[in-house]
């Protein structure tokens, strides 16, 4: 075999490290930067408030402010000074602001829940008597819901913003009467929002034409 | 044919050809004039110093400002000691409204013209999990009658097989449970959209579309940054939130409280709570992927 | 080699590469008039990519949904017609056929043209292709071993330098006029016998290793991906014989080699329809929403079929190649044996790439319904692909095939011209 004209040559020693040092150096470019670790999450210092819906002190009128949304009227407006007489056989007997109040909750009634009470706010009460501040509701639902309280104090039930980590900052949860009306708890069905309008996808107006005709 | 006639014809032929190779190239003056060299030579996430993040992260800042005229914060937070991440969907809670994949659309800056989001929602009949009777383009009142509803997001694998396929390792599981995408690593060969069983990448079709008044200026390298064209991404528990310490936007958004999400590793947490309490069980558990998703119903 | 000039040694070889490459473009008006034709096809699709890659990938036919299509469809049935292309180096070398030998060098070299498609079609099929960059081992991230695709990159450049090297050393020993020596190709040949085999195989995993898409998830695929390749190989390379043969008839090829290759072809279209009939038979007897793409595919579902006539006219073109071929006419006639080769390969081509890519994503994997059917853009940029591998196959015979017949040859008296034939084996022998 013929020789090469570099063989048998010695190589010069800095040929050979400057070599080294591009394979080093290649080597270490590709090599990662040791992660950075953001610390634990400390001890907690953000507190967790319940929301309160206007519904458990006010009640709405019939008149509209200039944003159109019903001006509210405090339930105190009212009942402080005057007495509530006696609960109605049914709502049809509900009279002023409570007119065409729409009772949808299983079998119960007015006194259920409410207190008929002279002067003062109104309140609410206990199965065993105990009475309430209408601030106080989720108790009154939680002694029948109890299993949806246990998932609302646990957090899998009635959503929350702010934040996970309680070390961080603080989350506001919402109130059973955010969503439930608690004379008509039943959710609302609603319109779905954002539908998907990806390319070639078939809506659903398309898609039920085609499995009918 | 004598031979200068014959280099004369060859001659034209070449410039002919040169002519139209550089006519039929056109279209790509106007791209090259988008790329930058800094973008080009650009190093993987996981190798770039802090420096060279940060002059990273700066850049992406400017880019901003100069599209949109809006100024936005590119944040590159780290994932933190003794947290991964875990998240659970009540499905006898979620009623259909979509408002999850809504606020993930406005979040993450998703394109505005083709709805996209990170979340699909399937509308399921009652007594079946095959999802082959499911549909996502329902569009009546919900929650209808005899239905139920499948929020499906990026489950984030702890057996990733996105992240399997990926040839550049463009996409990868941060050390809190989250599969990231480097955006401006990814060569955009779809292969981990093809790996992903629950349908949770997205491509960058084209440039994503979003009014400038309209675009979320809390951003994150890793997650909600107005992506490049012709490259994946994906859900990523909105990590410039939650490696804050807040909530996922789909959580805030959700109307009945349907969504969980927490610290996995925090037994007070409420995730926790879920796993110990509730029947869970994951998507496509078959498959091995291992996610960090889980579903209930209530009993 | 003792046999060159010292000083020599490092400029022969790229010296005679040259001289190919110039002789490879000269020739006549038809010469011409096919590369103008083939050249046009090839701007149209570069034109349709530049714009692809301006406007993003929009404008192709792709979604979320069904995120790839027309271009890997291709890559996939071009890998195979790499690895059916060497076929015949089984014959030629491990049965020691003489008669091959020289059909081999034109399956390699349609194997190097394939090779070129598939890298094509990857290109294409990118999103940012200007990140090529960064699937090079050493200096991007290569996500090797764990990724199937690196493993394809690994085995479809090795491929393409394998080939290369075969053809360009048996072709340089001819052009020098002296006898290759065995240790120099042998083992490269047996290696790229395994290799064609590990590169059809690699390109199966790519898609029968995800178990989300159930419809590519069968360890059925690699076999049927190899079978319905050594059908596209050896059905190409008859008709490229022929077609040498009509337009080229002074290179000279003996009917053997083509006879050879037509009772492989008898055999492995069998083969393919037998693993395509096993593959029907689990999906619809088993049933179940895991049979939802194949139902898709044969069937039509929820009203969408638009795969339904592809895939029954490639079933249509597989069973008529197989009666083509198998009929006694074949044997004789070599309009029906073409006929056939053109069936199976036009039936592969589809069963292999829509018939398989499209379904693996409809219905989705959260099975939504979303068809897909190429874009205009697609299809050009699929052509000028076919296009520019079609110019590198034609180029690469006008280069080869002169050499081999003995037209083109070193002539300088300075190394030795063609040897008698004694000395050749005494060389041989040292």
């Amino acid at each position: 075999m013929r020789h090469g004209p570099c063989e048998g040559r010695p190589v010069p020693f800095l040929q050979r490290s400057d070599l080294c040092l591009v394979v080093c150096g290649s080597l270490l470019s590709c090599a990662d930067r040791p992660r950075e670790v953001a610390p634990a999450p400390g001890p907690q210092q953000g507190a967790t408030t319940v929301h309160e819906p206007e519904k458990l002190v006010s009640v709405e009128s019939a008149h509209l402010d200039s944003l159109g949304k019903p001006v509210r009227v405090r339930c105190a407006t009212c009942h402080a000074i005057r007495d509530a007489g006696v609960f109605p056989e049914s709502t049809d007997g509900l009279r002023e602001f409570h007119a065409g109040l729409v009772v949808k909750h299983g079998p119960l009634s007015c006194g259920s829940c409410h207190v008929l009470l002279s002067g003062g706010e109104p309140t609410l009460h206990l199965s065993d008597g105990t009475h309430l501040m209408t601030q106080d509701t989720m108790r009154l639902c939680a002694q029948c819901h109890g299993p949806k309280f246990r998932d609302y104090s646990h957090g899998t039930h009635g959503g929350m913003t702010g934040y996970w980590d309680l070390s961080k900052g603080s989350r506001t949860r919402n109130h059973c009467v955010d969503c439930h009306d608690p004379h008509s708890p039943a959710f609302a069905p609603s319109r779905p929002v954002l539908p998907p309008r990806d390319r070639f996808l078939p809506s659903a107006h398309e898609r039920s034409e085609r499995s009918h005709g | 044919m004598d031979k200068t006639k014959r280099r004369t014809l060859k001659v034209l032929g070449g410039t002919l050809g040169a002519t139209a190779f550089a006519y039929a190239l056109e279209p790509l003056t106007a791209w090259t004039k988008e790329q930058s060299l800094d973008e080009f030579l650009q190093r993987h996430y996981k190798e770039l110093s802090k420096s060279e993040l940060e002059a990273v992260l700066r850049r992406i800042e400017q880019k901003t400002r100069e599209t949109y005229g809006v100024d936005v914060h590119v944040t590159d937070l780290h994932p933190q000691e003794g947290v991964e991440f875990g998240y659970a969907l009540n499905l006898s809670v979620c009623i259909g409204c979509r408002k999850c994949a809504e606020a993930c659309h406005k979040e993450n800056n998703h394109d505005r013209a083709t709805n996209n989001s990170y979340i699909r929602v399937l509308e399921m009949d009652q007594g079946t999990f095959d999802l082959e009777k499911g549909t996502t383009t329902y569009d009546h009142a919900v929650p209808a009658p005899g239905k139920y509803y499948l929020p499906v997001q990026c489950q984030q694998c702890d057996n990733a097989p996105c992240v399997k396929v990926c040839p550049v390792q463009a996409t990868w599981k941060e050390r809190d449970g989250i599969v990231v995408v480097d955006y401006n690593w990814c060569i955009g060969c779809r292969y981990c959209e093809a790996a992903c069983p629950y349908h949770a990448r997205r491509f960058n079709w084209q440039k994503p579309q979003v009014p400038a008044a309209e675009l979320n200026p809390d951003q994150g390298y890793l997650s909600n940054r107005v992506r490049p064209q012709g490259v994946v991404e994906k859900c990523t528990f909105c990590l410039h939130r939650t490696r804050a310490g807040r909530l996922p936007a789909c959580l805030e958004a959700c109307p009945t409280g349907a969504r969980v999400f927490g610290n996995l590793l925090d037994p007070d947490s409420e995730i926790r709570w879920v796993l110990a309490n509730k029947r869970v069980f994951v998507l496509k558990e078959e498959l091995g992927t291992r996610p960090r998703f889980f579903y209930f119903f209530d009993t | 080699m003792s046999l060159l000039q010292p000083g020599e040694l490092n400029l022969s070889y790229p010296r005679f590469a040259l001289r190919l490459v110039r002789r490879a473009f000269l020739g006549g008006v038809r010469f011409y008039a096919t590369m103008t034709v083939l050249t046009c096809v090839f701007l149209v699709g570069v034109n349709a990519w530049a714009h692809q890659l301006r406007s993003g990938m929009v404008v192709t036919h792709m979604t979320d949904h069904v995120s790839w299509g027309l271009y890997i469809a291709n890559f996939t049935f071009s890998v195979g017609l790499a690895a059916g292309a060497v076929m015949m180096v089984i014959p030629a070398y491990l049965y020691e056929d003489e008669e091959m030998h020289d059909v081999v060098l034109v399956g390699e070299l349609l194997a190097i043209a394939a090779i070129v498609a598939c890298i094509g079609f990857i290109v294409v099929d990118m999103g940012r292709p200007d990140r090529m960059w960064h699937v090079i081992p050493g200096v991007g991230r290569f996500n090797w071993p764990i990724s199937m695709l690196t493993w394809d990159v690994i085995v479809l450049n090795g491929y393409l330098i394998l080939n290369l090297h075969i053809v360009g050393y048996l072709t340089y020993m001819k052009y020098l006029g002296v006898r290759p020596r065995r240790v120099f190709y042998l083992p490269f040949v047996f290696l790229s016998i395994g290799w064609a085999i590990s590169i059809h195989s690699v390109t199966a995993f790519l898609y029968s290793g995800l178990g989300g898409r159930p419809f590519w998830n069968s360890a059925l695929l690699a076999p049927r991906f190899i079978a319905s390749a050594f059908i596209t190989g050896p059905a190409f390379v008859i008709m490229l014989l022929y077609a040498i043969k009509r337009f080229a008839p002074h290179f000279r090829f003996t009917d053997e080699p083509m006879q050879l290759l037509a009772s492989i072809l008898r055999v492995t279209i069998l083969v393919n329809l037998f693993m395509f009939g096993s593959e029907a038979f689990t999906l619809f007897y088993s049933g179940g929403s895991h049979a939802a793409s194949g139902r898709y595919l044969f069937l039509g579902l929820d009203g969408r079929h638009g795969l339904v006539p592809w895939i029954w006219t490639a079933v249509g073109l597989n069973l008529a190649s197989a009666v083509l071929i198998h009929s006694h006419p074949s044997r004789t006639n070599p309009r029906v044996l073409l006929a056939a080769c053109a069936c199976a390969f036009a039936g592969v081509w589809i069963e292999k790439g829509m018939g398989l890519i499209v379904p693996g994503f409809v219905p989705s994997t959260l099975h939504e319904l979303v068809e897909y059917a190429p874009s205009l853009v697609e299809w050009r940029v699929s052509a000028g692909v076919w296009a520019f591998a079609a110019m590198v196959l034609i180029a690469l015979l006008r280069m080869v095939l002169p050499v081999l017949s003995g037209e083109l040859c070193e002539a300088r008296p300075s190394l030795r011209s063609v040897p008698p034939a004694s000395s050749r084996r005494e060389s041989e022998v040292s």
